[in-house]
């Protein structure tokens, strides 16, 4: 299996506080990788180091190596607006710009530079089907995203992500908002996507996390105390601090 | 009990607070309206503040027999023999005077020629509005007589004694003045002006201070200075104009204090304004769009023209909306940049006042003009209601683009 991400030794401040302490895990491409752990216990955070968007964060500082395609991503080589085009993000609350649907789409697209209509109809397009939203809203595309329902608003914010087809899609806890429904559309949406993309999911649902991934890495204080292939963690976890978690005697 | 009590007298006081500053208001607008409305015209609108004098005899060719001038049935007293109809006004400068009302095509009085020096008897044409100030006219002996202001007394008198006469020499009439057009284009200046210089300057600013300054002492430093610009009194605003801003203004070919002088002046003084609302209006665009944003590699500039600016537009407007607010009701930082000069023609490098300015020239003469400064009072009033609702107006039509 190729990796995606070599994740090695990230140690992660803000400020003088650690959140991550000596992190390493491997990424594998064409994978569902969840993350678990209680609140506070450097989740999202990590999430974050992967497309750099901890860089917005006055005052964090990040240690230690994150390869991607031979070259650390934190190495001054790397360009982080091209980064961020190759892994995109979706966050915890739906979060669609006040435009139209069709801008919402558009939008990565158009600042990369693209201004052929017939190529951005094409992949607004496309977007919305993958995300199955495109029935919904077809017949209102020059309609304001803001008018979408939540679980709409979030597929929406996927497929603007997948509009960049991007490799690697992080979501941030991205059904923590939605009813039922909308978010087994999503988890249906993940196994979908898995095929083209590379997905990382922070999540705090036990069941989500053993439906869709394919491995799991288990958040605790800033550390990893497990991270295998999700059978194992949900059957035979080797850490107890793991197992206390997943049967809820925990946190 | 006791609570509600206190309660209800805390309620008593707001009540009573509001009533008194609607009754303020209403009481200014009364007074405004009551004093000033009936002055309201489209000559006070559109006409010249000065009044022009003009000496003018009839021409030479006119002939009494052939041309035959029509009845009139309108205002004022006419007479159809010389086919003029006078009537008694009160003007802006508060002058009683003896108007035209209405000049018949064919009367003498459309086809005199100049007695100014200077003009070469240029062919004049008596039009209404005018003020008629003395009259020269042969009577039935064939002398000519002078009839004087004093001995016209009134429209109706002067129209019975035209009637007895026998035949018209010259006229010498006066424009009305007291119009404003001249200081409602100034006015219109000194926004344009201002607006345009301090606005892509102010929105810049508030960009750097708020999405790429870093926490330092020079940024905080710069930020103190502009939160303390807030509070200069514009009369310093107004000695720095004249100071320093006016070698800029001699640049460009202006020779003495302008609209240009003091709608640069105007510009550095909205800066702030313009600053701090741009920036108030940033602060409360959601984190969330500029991390979706950037998260779909969007570069920090695209971020902040595609998604932060579209977001932050009501705020901006807030703040030119004030801008605006604060050109129409400046006088001290124009005294010195302007001149308090009316002028019927303003261009930008030349002198005018605005129209709060002239309010105050024409207050602070011997005899202040209560009626005519009402009247201007009201006119502002509209213009700013006027200008909120087109702003406000842009601002939807913005926020709608965007969606
Ligand atoms: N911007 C920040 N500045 C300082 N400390 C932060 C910042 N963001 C997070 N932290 C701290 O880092 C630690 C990890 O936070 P993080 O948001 O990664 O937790 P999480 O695992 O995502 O939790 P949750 O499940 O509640 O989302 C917490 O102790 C938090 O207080
Ligand atoms: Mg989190």
């Amino acid at each position: 299996m190729e990796t995606c991400f070599d994740v090695k030794n990230i140690d992660l401040f803000y400020g003088e506080k650690q959140a991550l302490k000596n992190v390493n895990m491997e990424i594998y491409k064409n994978c569902v990788t969840a993350f678990i752990g209680p609140s506070g216990c450097g989740k999202s955070t990590f999430i974050r180091c992967l497309n750099r968007m901890n860089d917005l964060i006055e005052g964090c500082k990040v240690e230690g190596e994150i390869i991607k395609d031979g070259l650390d991503i934190y190495s001054p080589k790397q360009d982080i607006v091209d980064l961020r085009t190759r892994v995109g993000m979706v966050f915890q609350k739906p979060n669609p710009f006040p435009m139209s649907i069709y801008d919402n789409i558009a939008y990565g697209p158009r600042c990369q530079g693209l201004k052929d209509k017939k190529k951005l109809d094409e992949i607004v397009m496309t977007s919305l089907k993958q995300v199955a939203l495109y029935d919904e809203v077809h017949d209102r595309l020059g309609e304001s995203a803001i008018g979408l329902s939540g679980g709409q608003q979030q597929r929406l914010c996927i497929a603007r992500c997948i509009a960049m087809s991007p490799e690697v899609i992080l979501m941030d806890e991205p059904t923590s908002a939605l009813d039922p429904i909308s978010t087994s559309k999503i988890e249906d949406l993940c196994l979908e996507l898995k095929k083209d993309y590379t997905i990382v999911i922070v999540t705090h649902n036990m069941q989500q996390a053993a439906r869709i991934s394919d491995y799991t890495a288990f958040f605790l204080m800033g550390e990893v105390v497990e991270m295998d292939k999700t059978d194992t963690i949900f059957s035979h976890p080797s850490d107890k601090r793991t197992e206390n978690y997943i049967t809820g005697r925990f946190g | 009990m006791n609570r509600l009590v206190k309660d209800n007298i805390l309620k008593g006081i707001t009540y009573v607070a509001s009533a008194l500053s609607v009754i303020v208001l209403a009481a200014i607008l009364w007074y405004l309206v009551s004093n000033g409305l009936s002055l309201i015209s489209g000559d006070l609108i559109t006409g010249d503040y000065y009044a022009t004098t003009e000496n003018a005899a009839i021409s030479p060719d006119y002939s009494y027999t052939e041309m035959e001038t029509q009845e009139y049935s309108g205002k004022g007293y006419y007479s159809k023999k010389w086919g003029i109809a006078l009537e008694d006004i009160t003007t802006a400068h508060n002058d009683e005077e003896i108007s035209v009302v209405y000049v018949d095509p064919n009367s003498p009085f459309t086809h005199m020629n100049s007695l100014v020096a200077g003009e070469d008897g240029m062919e004049l044409s008596l039009s209404s509005g005018s003020a008629v100030q003395n009259i020269y006219y042969e009577d039935q002996n064939g002398e000519t007589v002078f009839l004087s202001r004093v001995q016209m007394k009134d429209a109706e008198n002067t129209i019975k004694t035209l009637e007895e006469a026998e035949g018209i020499v010259s006229i010498n009439y006066e424009s009305i003045g007291g119009g404003i057009r001249g200081s409602i284009f100034a006015t219109l200046y000194l926004i344009l002006i201002s607006l345009l210089i301090s606005l892509p300057i102010g929105i810049a600013s508030a960009i750097y201070l708020h999405e790429y300054a870093t926490k330092n002492k020079i940024n905080s430093l710069i930020r103190q200075g502009i939160d303390t610009l807030t509070g200069v009194p514009s009369i310093v605003y107004g000695l720095m104009g004249v100071t320093v801003l006016f070698p800029v203004t001699q640049l460009v070919g202006a020779t003495s204090t302008s609209i240009l002088l003091g709608g640069l002046t105007l510009a550095i003084m909205l800066l702030p304004t313009i600053i701090r609302s741009t920036e108030e209006a940033l602060i409360v665009v959601p984190k969330s769009l500029r991390d979706g944003s950037l998260s779909l590699g969007a570069t920090k500039s695209q971020t902040i023209f595609k998604v932060v600016l579209p977001c932050a537009v009501n705020g901006i407007l807030t703040g030119v909306l004030l801008g605006i607010g604060r050109v129409i009701g400046e006088s001290a930082a124009l005294v010195y940049t302007t001149s308090t000069v009316i002028s019927d023609n303003p261009s930008i490098l030349s002198q005018g006042t605005s129209l709060s300015l002239m309010i105050w020239s024409i207050m602070s003469g011997e005899q202040p003009n209560y009626e005519l400064a009402s009247a201007i009072s009201l006119i502002i009033l509209v213009i700013v209601f006027a200008i909120n609702i087109i702003v406000k107006i842009i601002g939807k039509r913005l926020a709608k683009s965007f969606v």
